[in-house]
């Protein structure tokens, strides 16, 4: 019972274990930042490849399947497929309708061909569309003049079937980074720079394709102009910042993958001058996107769709007359999201793994620091030990005093870390804005008032001759001094630029599993920090430590 | 060695007379090893004290009587081979460090020259540590009223009632000296072990200590003084000289 009470004494008559506190909440706090942050950008990548892509994706480039419509009524007879989606992806020419005048902007983007209803049923394009008039929920969340606010039912066209509602053209959804009008606020919303140039208000672009032969050489390129029906907000800006939706048919269109007739060109013209027709080329898809049923896993999906396509083969090469045989299944890739996204979750994995590594060694620091710190109190407490000893405590006892003193160290300076990283974290996009922006006035203008009375208090303590505190506040007055020039100096810089980091915002939830590992890592290491000093002061020879004073 | 503590008059000396004795040490030999060189400090001290009884041990500074009186508190170990040390019946040369702990917790008190109170610790919490020290958690919790109740009785008794809360630096010498006397015996225990109480107190001081200590004597406490100073030694039932680590 005296060990508490001691314990809790130490703890708060002085100062150094203060500052052992303080140290190891710093080191915590540090351990769940950063690997909060990179278990969110890797949480982050794995949602978004599964709301991006569905769980499986067969894929055969460039010439893509052909009869994949057989193959998808194939893939949904399957119970452990959900819905699967016919996709063609390519790149292209965008020109934009911006400028004035006809020197146009030109960009290359990535050009997704979708059967909107199905890609809707195995992606999570529904909830990316970003024009739209905005929930009560997020109504009441935001900024007053949002833009959103003024969008009127029946202003914009159907995303669901990508048609414009007035002329009932087909139109085109694009990545809300790909034109250069909207412009990011600081709560994360868009804005139009200029209204007038707010795409899905009447824009059109041409997309131009260029189509490959089944021979490999480049054909005659096509275009096609769409009007903007909306635009889009994944989250990941290589994508919000490149990619273009069009309607499959277009895209088949554009690339010459659609059905066509096919002539013989090598024989003799028919009566009417024109070659014989050997019979119809079918459509193609460069991908087919599969979602999983509830409760199945993208590895079962991946084995049945194997499975499927094997089947899909060997009836459509089976048939007589076929056009065009499909790929075997060794030529067609298929994965799961997670294999297909695998360059880009392996590296990230490993770096986290490196950082919670790296930053075991704060630990060592924390117990390095605990012990130093409790080296110096048992040497200081000695006589206190001594006197435990006369009056009946036992070795244990003495040891208990130091190890719970330890103890407590831990538990606060973790517990005040966690909350430090919490506040760091939940405003880790804002800290960021603010470091984006030049600082306030007030604030450098604040830090030198500060720095300035801390240096008034310098020369008071030197009339005084009062050394420490002359020290002191002489350092607090430089370092006050310091940031106060640093904030004055300060031009904004974006440290994370969404362009070179994949995501548009910084993850900012704390990751659970960090926080419990890393509060336990501090609590032990403390403990053995004060460990060594402990068993220092239970070996105490309470005569020695008694005998002056 | 033997020569030496084999004279008579050395064991005359320390032996209470009439009533039974309560604690006394045989032939006790302690030696320090000081680098290379050894200090026999004690060659052979014998002593007794009956149960009741003051004693005093008188000795020049450096005379090993802080030595004695810690090896009789249990909080220091005689040579081996030499003589013992007694508690009634037991040895307690013989005592595991648990028999030890609970020795010096609970039969034996100490008061120093130097006070030797806990900084950090109110008078109250330094007089009740010896409590504390006896007791796990829920037997403090279930006993910490009767014993704050005995403290603070001990505590007015030697007027400390309007410095409960106080830290010993807020104290004056006596005060603390009252307070380290108090924590001797909140544990009641059967002896009173104290090593030189006045030595860094003003006469006046040293007084009022000296009364205190004669009224836990009137009351049946058996009490060992060090001190260097015979006035003070004269106030004892009997006086011992500690003279060339004998009990003369
Ligand atoms: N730990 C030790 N190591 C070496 N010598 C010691 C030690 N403790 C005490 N001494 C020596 O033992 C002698 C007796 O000391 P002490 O018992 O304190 O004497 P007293 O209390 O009579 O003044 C002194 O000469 C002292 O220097
Ligand atoms: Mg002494």
């Amino acid at each position: 019972m005296y060990q508490a009470l001691l314990a809790n004494r130490y703890l708060t008559s002085r100062i150094i274990p203060l500052i052992a506190v303080a140290a190891v909440a710093l080191c915590v706090a540090l351990v769940i930042i950063v690997v909060s942050v990179m278990t969110g950008f890797l949480d982050m990548l794995k949602s978004s490849g599964k709301t991006l892509m569905g769980d499986v994706i067969v894929g055969y480039p460039v010439r893509g399947i052909p009869h994949y419509e057989r193959l998808i009524d194939e893939i949904n007879g399957l119970s452990t497929a959900a819905v699967a989606s016919p996709l063609i992806d390519s790149y292209g020419l965008l020109r934009m309708p911006y400028p004035e005048g006809d020197d146009k902007e030109v960009v290359t983007v990535q050009v997704w061909g979708i059967q909107p209803e199905s890609f809707a049923g195995v992606t999570g394009m529904a909830d990316s569309i970003y024009w739209k008039e905005l929930s009560e929920q997020e109504a009441a969340t935001a900024r007053d003049d949002d833009f959103r606010r003024r969008i009127k039912p029946g202003m914009l066209g159907d995303s669901l079937t990508l048609t414009d509602p007035v002329t009932g053209r087909r139109g085109a959804l694009m990545g809300i980074h790909v034109s250069i009008v909207n412009d990011r606020q600081q709560d994360g919303s868009y804005e139009p720079k200029f209204d007038h140039w707010w795409l899905p208000g009447g824009h059109e672009v041409t997309l131009t394709l260029v189509p490959i032969s089944s021979k490999g050489s480049i054909s005659e390129p096509r275009d096609r102009t769409f009007p903007i029906i909306n635009e889009f907000h994944t989250g990941v800006y290589q994508i919000d910042k490149s990619r273009i939706m069009i309607p499959l048919e277009d895209a088949q269109h554009l690339l010459r993958l659609e059905e066509a007739i096919k002539y013989d060109t090598s024989g003799e013209l028919d009566e009417n001058g024109r070659p014989p027709v050997i019979g119809t080329s079918p459509a193609r898809a460069t991908k087919i996107l599969v979602r999983a049923a509830d409760g199945v896993t993208p590895d079962e999906l991946l084995a049945d769709v194997r499975m499927a396509y094997e089947r899909f083969w060997m009836k459509v090469a089976a048939e007589d007359g076929v056009m065009e045989v499909p790929p075997s299944r060794e030529l067609v890739t298929m994965l799961t999201w997670e294999q297909q996204l695998r360059d880009l979750i392996g590296p990230v994995e490993k770096e986290r793994e490196l950082m919670r590594i790296l930053f075991s060694i704060i630990y060592l620091v924390c117990a390095g620091l605990v012990l130093s710190i409790f080296w110096a109190i048992v040497y200081e407490k000695t006589r206190d030990i001594g006197i435990l000893r006369s009056v009946g405590a036992s070795r244990l006892g003495i040891l208990w005093i130091f190890l719970r003193y330890g103890m407590v160290i831990g538990i606060l300076g973790s517990i005040l870390g966690v909350g430090l990283a919490y506040l760091v974290v939940s405003n880790i996009n804002e800290i960021h804005d603010a470091i984006g922006q030049d600082a306030p006035t007030w604030s450098w203008v604040a830090m030198y008032s500060f720095g300035l009375a801390a240096a008034i208090g310098m020369l008071v303590s030197i009339t005084r001759s009062r050394v420490l505190y002359a020290i002191i506040l002489g350092l607090v007055a430089i370092s006050l001094g310091g940031v106060a020039f640093a904030l004055q100096q300060h031009v904004g810089t974006v440290i994370w630029d969404p362009a070179v980091y994949y995501f548009s915002t910084l993850p900012s939830q704390l990751d659970f599993f960090t926080v419990i590992i890393t509060m336990i890592g501090a609590i032990v290491f403390s403990i053995l920090g004060a460990a060594v000093p402990a068993a220092k002061a239970a070996d105490t020879d309470p005569v020695k430590a008694l005998r002056y004073e | 060695m033997n020569d030496l503590t084999m004279t008579p008059a050395a064991g005359q000396q320390g032996q209470a007379t009439g009533r039974d004795v309560i604690l006394s040490a045989h032939d006790v030999a302690k030696t320090y090893q000081m680098g290379r060189v050894e200090v026999k400090v004690l060659k052979g001290a014998s002593i007794e004290l009956a149960t009741g009884e003051w004693l005093s041990i008188l000795g020049s500074s450096g005379s090993g009587k802080s030595t004695l009186l810690h090896l009789l508190g249990g909080l220091d170990q005689a040579d081996e081979g030499g003589g013992g040390i007694r508690y009634r019946q037991q040895e307690i040369t013989g005592f595991n460090s648990r028999q030890l702990n609970t020795y010096r917790n609970l039969s034996v008190g100490f008061v120093f020259q130097f006070y030797h109170l806990l900084p950090e610790l109110t008078v109250m919490e330094n007089t009740v540590l010896p409590a504390m020290v006896a007791r796990g958690r829920l037997k403090w919790y279930r006993d910490r009223a009767e014993i704050t109740e005995r403290a603070r009785e001990l505590l007015s008794q030697f007027g400390l009632d309007h410095r409960l809360e106080h830290r010993p630096r807020e104290l004056s010498g006596g005060e603390r000296q009252r307070t380290a006397i108090a924590r001797a015996l909140v544990n009641q225990p059967s002896i009173l072990l104290a090593d030189e109480p006045t030595g860094n107190l003003d006469a006046s001081t040293g007084g009022e200590i000296l009364d205190l200590i004669k009224q836990q004597h009137e009351q049946g406490l058996s009490i060992i003084m060090v001190t260097h100073d015979s006035t003070i030694a004269s106030q004892a039932d009997r006086q011992v000289h500690l003279v060339d680590g004998i009990v003369q």
